[in-house]
């Protein structure tokens, strides 16, 4: 039973991953332009992407990812475009090489030794709750199985 | 017990009484320059329509300098470098060997011409209705200004107000290699 369970707990989480990173390609021109401006931040704000931002570059930006998706370019060219002229800082996913590289990998390292931890506490107490049965222990329990007999 | 607590709010008083000194009689930052992924590499199009319906093209002004000017009228800062750009305009007009111009940034082209009518200047000033020029320029809000060497290059980027003798200097430092 406790197998099964572990089992579909196992299921439920690649289940999750799956549909986490599952493709969600925008299926309009306007989609594809407002799924890139919301990687790109608005220059003038702090902390804003220029979907969110009315500042007037906001909208100014948001006016050539639209004529640039009608262009026919990729999400990677429009968002090179706009480092060229802005910087890198433009763009608000962190690169994924190179120090900032690390913004993306160490969640996913904490991760794994956390799980890991906690399998290794898991094993730890199951262990000692092995090897520590007392006299006492044997005792109690006869005294609990003798009072539910009377 | 007091005047330990007298003396504390009084020294409090005076650093924040000095405080309020130096910023209330400092002078607005000006002439900062910045850096830019733009600096040493090809200046990126000014092409279009002016407010006075003529055609402007940076790529015509090959051979001498080109001040670059993004501006709007609702700006504070262009309002009150405006006159250091008409004297730098000015300054360069006998010999010809800097352009100054100016483009638009998200305002009203009746505005604009209001500003220039009212204030002088008289180069030219490109329209970016679309904010394309803009956004080449990676201008995130004005005033902002560069200068292009006469080889096409982007060689300053100067953000907030600028004034003639910022500019002076930096075009000096610029043609002495410095």
């Amino acid at each position: 039973m406790r197998k099964v369970a572990w089992g579909a707990l196992l299921l439920v989480v690649i289940g999750a991953l799956v549909y986490g990173v599952r493709d969600r390609s925008p299926a309009t021109a306007s989609e594809r332009a407002r799924h890139v401006g919301d990687t790109i931040m608005c220059p003038a704000c702090s902390g804003e992407s220029v979907t969110g931002s009315q500042a007037p570059v906001a909208v100014a930006i948001r006016r050539q990812i639209a004529d640039m998706v009608r262009q026919g370019r990729s999400d990677e060219e429009i968002r090179n475009t706009l480092v060229a002229s802005y910087g890198d800082r433009i763009v608000l996913n962190p690169p994924r090489s190179g120090l900032a590289g690390l913004v993306w990998v160490l969640p996913v390292a904490a991760l794994v030794v956390a799980l890991a931890a906690l399998a290794l506490i898991f094993r730890t107490w199951r262990a000692s709750a092995d090897g520590e049965v007392t006299p006492d222990d044997v005792d109690a329990a006869a005294r609990a199985r003798r009072a539910e007999g009377a | 017990m007091k005047r330990p607590a007298v003396w504390a709010a009084a020294g409090i008083a005076v650093v924040l009484a000095l405080l309020v000194v130096v910023l209330a009689t400092r002078k607005p930052a000006t002439d900062r320059v910045a850096s830019s992924p733009l600096l040493g590499k090809a200046a990126p199009e000014v092409q279009g329509a002016t407010i006075d319906g003529k055609s402007f093209d940076l790529a015509d002004q090959r051979g001498r300098w080109v001040l670059v000017n993004f501006l709007a009228s609702w700006c504070g800062p262009c309002q009150r470098e405006h006159d250091d750009l008409i004297q730098f305009a000015d300054a360069h007009a006998a010999t010809n060997d800097v352009t100054v111009v100016s483009v638009v940034f998200q305002d009203d082209l009746t505005a604009v011409r209001q500003f220039f009518a009212s204030r002088g200047g008289d180069w030219p000033v490109v329209r970016d209705d679309s904010g394309r020029v803009a956004v080449a320029w990676g201008v995130p809000q004005v005033p902002e200004t560069y200068l292009v060497s006469p080889n096409g290059r982007v060689a300053v980027k100067f953000i907030g107000e600028v004034t003639y003798d910022g500019l002076e200097r930096q075009l000096d430092r610029l043609r002495s290699g410095a």
